[in-house]
């Protein structure tokens, strides 16, 4: 702590932090470009000048950037002061020169950083009289727009895409008054994140294409706090909507988890909502026909086809709510409620469970500070794509241990760079095709998935001798040597894995690390990626596996699948089986699913933003995301079992969304804590809802007014302390129901500063989520024993692995057009020895069943291994890993 | 009407007498007087009437000189106005189909004039000029729904760029 004097006034301030940042905290209006919270400070806009003064006798005092001034004890600072203003009006004026003064063709007019901070510094009158430098735009992809004219080179882009995450294909080119960001050629932006530019970029520079292509300013959308479902990491996101249309969806600040960015699956993935192939309507098969029926008949089949009940079955799902998937276990019964999960998943899944309660499981925050991390047969960027880029601000923890010895403070970005250079720290990586995060890993290591658990226990005997020794091959040894001593000597180490390889050795390797380091007295962080939004949730309700319900050769009476497509889940010899076995088949979805289509009763289902619930993330932290769409027939999966349930006159009593979460509670003790995720739907501040709509909300009274010119109430929301309106106040909403940021003067997505505690410190407004696995059994846990010995590869047969692709392998995702633009073709990836041409025409034989695909050559495939790309849209599931011959076609 | 009953003395009788003859003759002089002045009363609606420049009237969305919409769907116009009564969608234009000069155009544009104070605001706050106030006054309707202008009410003929 140092004490500082900003304007005379007396502040404590921490000391390791710069004086804008301290400023910025504290609420004082200082205006910045180049400076980002996550990125610390270059100095290169000038724009945040204030007069600094030796002592209290000094009033002379001299211009200094507030970004590169340490709040050092003593440090006396004026913002007010007349020569600063005068300086920050004219640097402002500076670099509006060549600004093309386009706010209104600009995406990002009413919500931009550089209108605020040009009201901030007061600059109002443009002198420059010559032609304006005008640039060339360039194609960078279906997510991001270019419009380089709008540039006023605070280089924050570059930072953010090279130094941030990392991708190298966007750079600054040029010198003087035409320095250019782009790419070298128009072409699709490489990095996963590439979406955060639109919110990085302090101008119109970088925009949100798809926002571009159904456009609505930032005042005129209905914003609700919401939950990203197309991963198990949890980033809290914000979308908006228009007419009942998702415009698109911006990033929500949660400190734990996704912070400032998240990534372009996330981003773009809204698209889906509004996609013509969603289910409006019920519709019931009559003969071969699927009618459209009213949502009472509609209830009222369901009702009459679960009979008595007696044989009916649920199928949870691990991308629907707590809510729904208990709400379904409720309706069926807990011995009759199956998961959903894939064919091999569950075991795994409930595994990681059980183990996540005897170590601790980091956030994404906590993931960011770990100086070693050892990433064991997982390819972090393409299943929690969020967690992979916490994972490479840690490789740059060790290198900047340098820098902090050298007393460069961790703020001061391009001196930080200037002693550490391109150093990494020690991230491993094993997993059997190079990953998106290799470059950032100092060794790697390439087997098949029995080698990688092997890898992985010889790893843990390495660090602890009590831990069951392994048989690598002697090219491993040095390596594991290494990684061991790199994590025994680390001060936070960091072992993630997941269940991508569906090998249970592998996760028990990750354990036995990580129990190896805990006895040796170091404490380790144990993360494992989870596949879908709430993996977690229903692996925790311990429901059936679904295996046992496909292959139980027993005749159900009533089938219920919830949100979840079967043939996605098992292979579709098995899924035909099941569903011609079953005398009906009631399924509830969002969207016209290969299942729901031999469904003879369907159900439509909300998406995220039209409902509420809860979902558990990949470290167990439960957290509520709330509907920005108003409620319509289209209706949350738990309140169409409510309403099937009510006319059965079974638990009737649950009327809103708080009624099932409370039941969650009190029926699963696993789930304590879970109301306490979010404020409860009687919230009131000053008795009035949190209003979803910003008050420069326009139109109100005549959006609807080619049906009515009489103006309708807003819709009644009973699930949410959230109201579809522009009344109310948000400025001091709870922190897990906030909709949107927006302060006086700052009407950009860096009001967020306004909202937190300090910067890159908590929001303002309780906890966001609350986590169920606490690692209460940490202690001395048994090691897990032994990895099987690996088998060697028979002849002309290679071990198919599943791959996930960020853009392709979703399932909701598929209907969302850009992402879906950017999923690759089915192929089939294996090394140049497996005597195949790139790009042939290939047959594999999986299960009995003949897939196509192309080779793709990839010489880092170790021998015996063929990458095959799970989930893709229009291909067949396999078992996977299982033994293949590949022949040419 | 009631007749007076007694005689009046005759001086009486012959100043009245006089004194009507003058007021009649002092009202006649203004009648007679107008007469030969320029008229002011308007003939409406025989004729068109006649606004001042500054008039704010019917909206009316302007072209540009070469016919396109002078709109860009900026938003500023209905985020401007206090009865909230402007409500636009907007639409990208393509090098096939387009409507204005800038990235977008409004493909909808209704003004609900239910609700219109002919303030000007949206006028005041339009970038582009794309939006005007007209001379057009004649609103009145059996049916309100009638009172909601769509843009192809609203739009400038293509013929002649700038109307009034």
């Amino acid at each position: 702590m140092a004490t500082v004097y900003i304007d005379g006034n007396r502040h404590d301030a921490d000391a390791k932090q710069n004086m804008l940042h301290v400023s910025l905290s504290l609420g004082y209006d200082l205006p910045f470009f180049c400076w980002h919270p996550a990125m610390g400070s270059i100095g290169a806009c000038r724009q945040c000048a204030v007069k600094q003064f030796k002592d209290e006798k000094d009033t002379k005092g001299r211009l200094v950037m507030a970004c590169l001034t340490p709040a050092l004890e003593d440090t006396r600072i004026s913002i007010a002061d007349q020569e600063a203003q005068e300086f920050r009006a004219a640097i402002i004026e500076g670099l509006m020169l060549h600004h093309p003064h386009d706010c209104p063709v600009c995406d990002e007019g009413g919500e931009c950083h550089l209108q605020d901070m040009t009201y901030l510094t007061g600059h109002a009158y443009r002198r420059y009289r010559f032609q304006k430098r005008t640039y060339r735009n360039q194609f960078l992809g279906p997510f991001v727009n270019h419009e380089m004219n709008r540039c006023i080179q605070c280089y924050r882009c570059v930072r953010f895409y090279r130094g941030y995450a990392g991708e190298h294909d966007l750079n600054s080119f040029s010198i003087h008054h035409t320095v250019y960001f782009g790419r070298h050629e128009d072409g699709i932006l490489e990095s996963e994140f590439s979406g955060n530019l639109a919110e990085v970029c302090p101008t119109g520079v970088f925009t949100d294409r798809t926002l571009g292509q159904h456009y609505t300013r930032k005042w005129d959308q209905t914003y609700a706090p919401s939950i990203c479902h197309s991963c198990g990491v949890g980033c809290n996101i914000s979308p908006g909507q228009r007419d009942g249309i998702v415009r698109r969806i911006l990033n929500r600040y949660n400190h734990e988890v996704n912070g400032y960015f998240i990534c372009d699956r996330g981003r773009f993935s809204y698209e889906y909502v509004n996609s013509p192939e969603r289910i409006r309507a019920p519709l019931v098969r009559r003969g071969d026909e699927r009618e459209v029926i009213e949502k009472d008949e509609a209830v009222k089949i369901f009702a009459e086809m679960l009979g008595s009940g007696e044989d009916v079955i649920g199928i949870g799902s691990p991308r629907a709510s707590l809510e729904a998937n208990f709400a379904l276990r409720a309706l069926v019964g807990a011995d009759r409620f199956f998961s959903g999960f894939s064919t091999g998943e569950q075991r795994l899944i409930e595994l990681m469970l059980s183990i996540m309660q005897t170590v601790h499981v980091p956030s994404l925050r906590e993931v960011e500070a770990c100086d070693a991390v050892l990433i064991l047969g997982e390819d972090v960027t393409n299943v929690a794509a969020r967690m992979a880029l916490a994972l490479r601000q840690s490789a740059r923890r060790e290198p900047q241990k340098k820098a902090l010895a050298a007393r460069v403070p961790l703020w001061d970005d391009l001196g930080v760079r200037q002693v550490t250079g391109d150093a990494i720290g020690p991230v491993f990586i094993a997993f059997p095709c190079a990953t998106r995060l290799d470059d950032v890993a100092e060794a790697t290591y390439r087997g098949r998935p029995d080698q990688i658990a092997q890898f992985g226990y010889a790893v843990a005997a390495a660090i602890h001798s009590g831990a069951p020794p392994a048989n690598t091959d002697a090219s491993a040894q040095a390596l594991v040597k290494r990684i061991a001593e790199a994590l025994r000597t680390a001060e936070r180490p960091l072992v993630v894995s997941g269940a991508t390889l569906r090998n249970e050795a592998i996760i028990g390797a990750a354990a036995n690390i990580v129990y190896a380091l805990e006895r040796e007295g170091r404490s380790a962080g144990l993360a494992f990626t989870m596949p879908e939004a709430n993996t977690c949730g229903l692996g925790l309700m311990r429901a059936r596996a679904l295996e046992e319900a496909l292959e139980s050769r027993v005749q159900y009476g009533t089938v219920v699948i919830l949100e979840n497509d079967l043939y996605r889940r098992a292979t579709a010899a098995i899924v035909d089986e099941f569903l011609a076995r079953a005398g009906n088949v009631v399924v509830l979805d969002q969207v016209n699913t290969r299942t729901a289509a031999r469904a003879n009763l369907v159900l439509p289902v909300a998406s995220f933003a039209e409902s509420a619930g809860t979902l558990v993330n990949f470290e167990s932290r439960a957290q509520r995301f709330f509907p920005v769409l108003p409620p319509s027939d289209v209706q949350e999966s738990w309140r169409w079992i409510t309403d099937v349930a009510t006319r059965r006159g079974e638990f009737g009593s649950w009327n809103s969304l708080d009624d099932v979460t409370a039941a969650v509670e009190q029926e699963m003790p696993i789930f304590r804590g879970i109301t306490a995720a979010a404020p409860p739907s009687s919230y009131r501040i000053a008795g009035e809802k949190i209003p979803r709509q910003p008050h420069r909300y326009s139109g109100r009274t005549a959006t609807l007014v080619n049906i009515s010119i009489h103006e309708p109430p807003p819709p009644d929301d009973p699930d949410s302390p959230l109201a579809y309106s522009m009344e109310g106040y948000t400025y001091k909403a709870p922190a897990s129901a906030l909709p949107f940021l927006w302060a006086p003067g700052w009407n950009s997505a860096r009001a967020l500063l306004k909202f937190q505690e300090e910067i890159n410190g908590p929001l303002r407004g309780g906890p966001v989520g609350i986590r169920l696995i606490r690692g209460d059994r940490r202690g001395a846990p048994e090691f897990f024993s032994g990895a099987p010995e690996p088998v060697n590869a028979p002849e002309r047969r290679w071990l198919a692995v599943p791959i996930y692709h960020l853009f392709g392998s979703d399932e909701l995702t598929h209907w969302a057009p850009a992402i879906s633009s950017l999923a690759p073709q089915p192929y089939v990836a294996v090394n140049e020895r497996a005597g195949f041409r790139d790009g042939a025409p290939v047959a594999f034989q999986s299960d009995g069943a003949t897939q196509t695909a192309v080779i793709k050559i990839r010489s880092e495939i170790p021998d015996g291994v063929a990458a095959v790309p799970a989930g893709l849209r229009e291909t067949e599931t396999l078992r996977l890993p299982a033994w293949i011959s590949i022949e040419a076609i | 009407m009631t007749r007076a009953t007694g005689f009046l003395p005759m001086p009486s009788i012959l100043h009245d007498i006089a004194d009507t003859a003058l007021t009649l003759a002092a009202g006649f002089k203004v009648t007679l007087k107008n007469l030969f002045r320029p008229t002011v009363t308007e003939d409406y609606p025989s004729e068109p009437p006649r606004f001042e420049q500054r008039f704010r009237g019917l909206h009316i969305l302007q072209r540009d000189e070469s016919g396109l919409e002078k709109c860009v769907a900026c938003f500023l116009c209905a985020a401007a106005c206090p009865s909230n009564c402007i409500y636009i969608e907007a639409a990208e234009n393509t090098s096939e189909n387009r409507i204005s000069a800038g990235e977008r155009y409004a493909a909808v544009y209704n003004i609900d004039y239910n609700r219109c104070i002919f303030c000007g605001y949206c006028v005041e706050a339009c970038p582009t000029d794309a939006i005007t106030h007209g001379h057009g006054f004649e609103l009145a309707t059996y049916n309100v729904t009638e009172l909601i202008y769509r843009k192809e009410q609203l739009l400038a003929s293509p013929a002649s760029p700038a109307q009034f």
